[in-house]
């Protein structure tokens, strides 16, 4: 029976090890994987030389310099945000991600770190001045978004799904609206005034009706310390001051209201 | 590792699925009847001897050099954002037909080529000299034989075209490929979603492939082999 | 709003290079899936010829490789292998699902070849002495191989194409590194006028090679 227990308690023992968390494993690795979305002026983009820079890359580079490791930047798409956590490809994901309950049926969030405005950017063609302006419009979006979700479900109470343009990326949707391939485009308020600046026939729309997105810090669901160390790292990096220090830089004003 | 698989919420978009399937039918058989349409000319153009035809040769060999050196994907993008550029703006529908259009016309003008030098031009001479008009000729001998020689790789083309077709889904166009990953978006359970897509794909491609036997068969029992 | 960053930059002498990088990627990238899928290729081909009672695994399973689009196969692939606790980087994972897709269509290549050169003939080198081996050598390789040629050059060029899809799993090839571009200077057309000078590049001499090179073999 004792000669049970002991095998038993060391295939336990064995078990734990085995099961080394994602906090573990970075440091072992000194590297961190950290996924960012680099078409999302100005929180992930590439300066002139190719290299991502923007706020959440930031955000990356001063969670590896916490926890002193290196820091790999693997670029994704909207769409690929989850599935890197999933897969385990990457250990953490800073790409503007909305907190939502359906979401976190896959993956574990962290407090939030950061707030958008759903906003458009519209064809100066198209007439659009307000929210009840879009009625009729050809409206883009990034796939696998929570605007994306949110606009559908406003174009299904319309019966206007079918005026509904899925893109793969941010770009994308900023290209055909400048384009003119639609009018209108959902992004969020902290890209509009960069992309208003670059393309001549693109002004700044009307807010979106539905309620601020509270983004959070996207880590393995099952991974309970790994959450906790983000969390922690979230709240640091306002109480140092370097949240603001960052939002100033990138993004201008302080977070709007 | 989260290795769960949930089968469920795809079993659950499973109708939505197989009616993107439709939609994947229908551009490759339209991107197919245009290519085809196309490709004839373009196999006609490049044999033009006329110096005046000069411009519609030149036209014809750069088409069919670009379609078969550019990659498909790269195709749509250039009709898709590279044509926006310049004011052209066409819905992500219209970008996978010109797209696929464009590739298939450029490789069908290949095998329309080959298979007009298929049917020796003796024939011809032969059939006009039993008293057949040129019409009756075109119809009666060369193009049963043409037909017969491009049917295998026009199998080919359209099965083809189907898979091309998936390529829609990185324009923004609703087939099957790019339902399924608006779908799988939703929950991110891409594995399951794309697994289910991979088997609609492949019993549409057998289906194809066993319709055309069969359309072979009924068209071309009566000729013996060459 | 701050003026200190800027997020949208032109187009710079620079970006040819990335642009340049990034073929090279291509190149990498779809000549070692070649390379892999050749060699496999041409073993299941054997196979699928010689050996009669693989037929009934191998055709069917080669066939999935050639009715489910590629783009499709990538996806798929790229998200099953982490469940199985293994961790590939986009390019291997590309290479691998690029290397069992050309295998599967050299596979059918490859046994076209051998099956070109009729039993009766290999009969009569086998009678003359030769083995096998040298049958297969001297006879049916140096035969075969000539009715192929052009065919494996399609899939040659077809698989340097289809690489641009591994760029859906974020392997900077010449297609994403164009994306990346027009992110960034916002000049689609220019940028994709470019990248498609460099698959011209890429592809058109040896299409244009295999083209005259058939000619002269069936003389």
């Amino acid at each position: 029976m004792k000669r049970i227990l002991l095998a038993a308690a060391i295939s336990l023992a064995g078990s734990v090890t085995a099961l080394a968390d994602t906090l573990d494993d970075v440091i072992d690795r000194s590297t961190l994987r950290c996924g960012v979305v680099l078409d999302f002026p100005p929180i992930g983009f590439r300066d002139q030389n190719n290299e991502p820079t923007g706020f959440d890359v930031e955000y990356c580079k001063d969670l590896a310099a916490a926890l002193d490791v290196e820091v790999e930047i693997i670029p994704v798409t909207w769409a690929e945000r989850l599935p890197l956590i999933v897969t385990g490809r990457g250990d953490v994901v800073f790409g503007a991600t909305s907190d939502t309950l359906e979401r976190a049926k896959t993956v574990g969030f962290s407090i939030p770190y950061a707030v958008y405005f759903a906003q458009m950017v519209v064809n100066k063609n198209s007439g659009i001045t307000s929210f009840e302006d879009l009625r009729g419009k050809k409206i883009a979006a990034a796939v696998g978004t929570v605007p994306e979700q949110e606009w559908l479900k406003i174009a299904k109470q319309w019966g206007e799904e079918g005026n509904y343009q899925g893109y793969q990326s941010e770009n994308e949707v900023f290209l055909a609206v400048a384009q003119g391939k639609a009018d209108a485009g959902i992004t969020t308020n902290t890209a509009v005034p960069a992309v208003v600046a670059k393309f001549d026939t693109l002004e700044t729309g009307p807010r979106m009706p539905w309620q601020a997105d509270y983004t959070s810090v996207v880590g393995p669901r099952h991974d309970v310390t790994w959450l906790n160390y983000l969390n922690l790292f979230v709240s640091r990096q306002v109480r140092s001051g370097r949240y603001a220090e960052l939002w100033r830089k990138y993004v201008g004003a302080m977070h709007p209201t | 590792m989260n290795s769960n698989f949930h089968w469920r919420p795809v079993l659950r978009a499973l109708p939505d699925l197989i009616q993107a399937a439709f939609v994947t039918l229908e551009v490759a058989a339209l991107s197919m009847l245009i290519g085809v349409v196309l490709g004839l000319a373009l196999a006609m153009a490049r044999d033009f001897t006329a110096p005046a035809a000069a411009p519609a040769r030149w036209l014809a060999v750069a088409w069919v050099a670009l379609a078969r050196n550019t990659p498909a994907l790269f195709q749509l993008y250039f009709f898709g954002f590279g044509l926006g550029a310049w004011g052209i703006n066409m819905s992500p529908l219209a970008i996978v037909l010109a797209g696929l259009s464009f590739n298939n016309a450029g490789y069908l003008a290949e095998t329309f080529r080959g298979g007009f030098r298929a049917v020796p031009a003796a024939q011809m001479r032969a059939a006009l000299s039993l008293g057949m008009t040129r019409m009756q000729a075109m119809t009666r001998i060369v193009v049963p034989q043409v037909l017969r020689a491009v049917w295998h790789p026009l199998t080919n083309q359209m099965v083809w075209a189907v898979l091309m077709s998936s390529l829609g889904m990185l324009v923004g166009l609703h087939e099957l490929a790019g339902e399924t990953q608006a779908q799988a978006s939703r929950t991110f359970r891409i594995f399951e979603y794309f697994a289910v897509a991979a088997v609609i794909y492949y019993v549409v491609v057998k289906l194809l492939v066993l319709g055309a036997r069969l359309m072979a068969w009924r068209l071309f029992r009566g000729w013996s082999p060459a | 709003m701050s003026n200190t960053v800027t997020y949208f930059t032109g187009f710079r002498g620079a970006d040819l290079l990335f642009l340049a990088e990034a073929a090279w990627g291509t190149l990498k990238l779809s000549a070692l899936s070649i390379a892999v899928g050749t060699a496999l290729g041409v073993g299941l081909g054997w196979m699928l010829a010689e050996l009669r009672a693989t037929r009934p695994i191998l055709v069917p399973l080669l066939d999935v490789f050639r009715s489910v689009p590629l783009i499709i196969q990538l996806v798929l692939f790229f998200n099953f292998v982490p469940m199985i606790g293994l961790g590939l980087s986009p390019f291997a994972a590309g290479c691998v699902v690029l290397s069992a897709y050309a295998a599967a269509l050299v596979a059918q290549v490859a046994r076209a070849g051998i099956e070109s050169v009729g039993r009766p003939l290999r009969r009569a080198a086998r009678s003359l002495g030769m083995s096998y081996g040298q049958a297969m050598r001297h006879v049916v390789l140096p035969m075969g191989l000539r009715t192929v040629f052009p065919a494996w050059v399609g899939i040659v060029l077809g698989v340097m194409k289809d690489s641009s899809l591994v760029s859906v799993l974020g392997y900077v090839e010449l297609l994403r590194a164009s994306q990346i571009l027009i992110t960034r200077t916002q000049e689609a057309l220019f940028v994709l006028g470019v990248a498609g000078a460099f698959y011209f590049l890429l592809s058109w001499p040896v299409s244009w090679w295999a083209a005259r090179h058939e000619k002269r073999w069936q003389q």
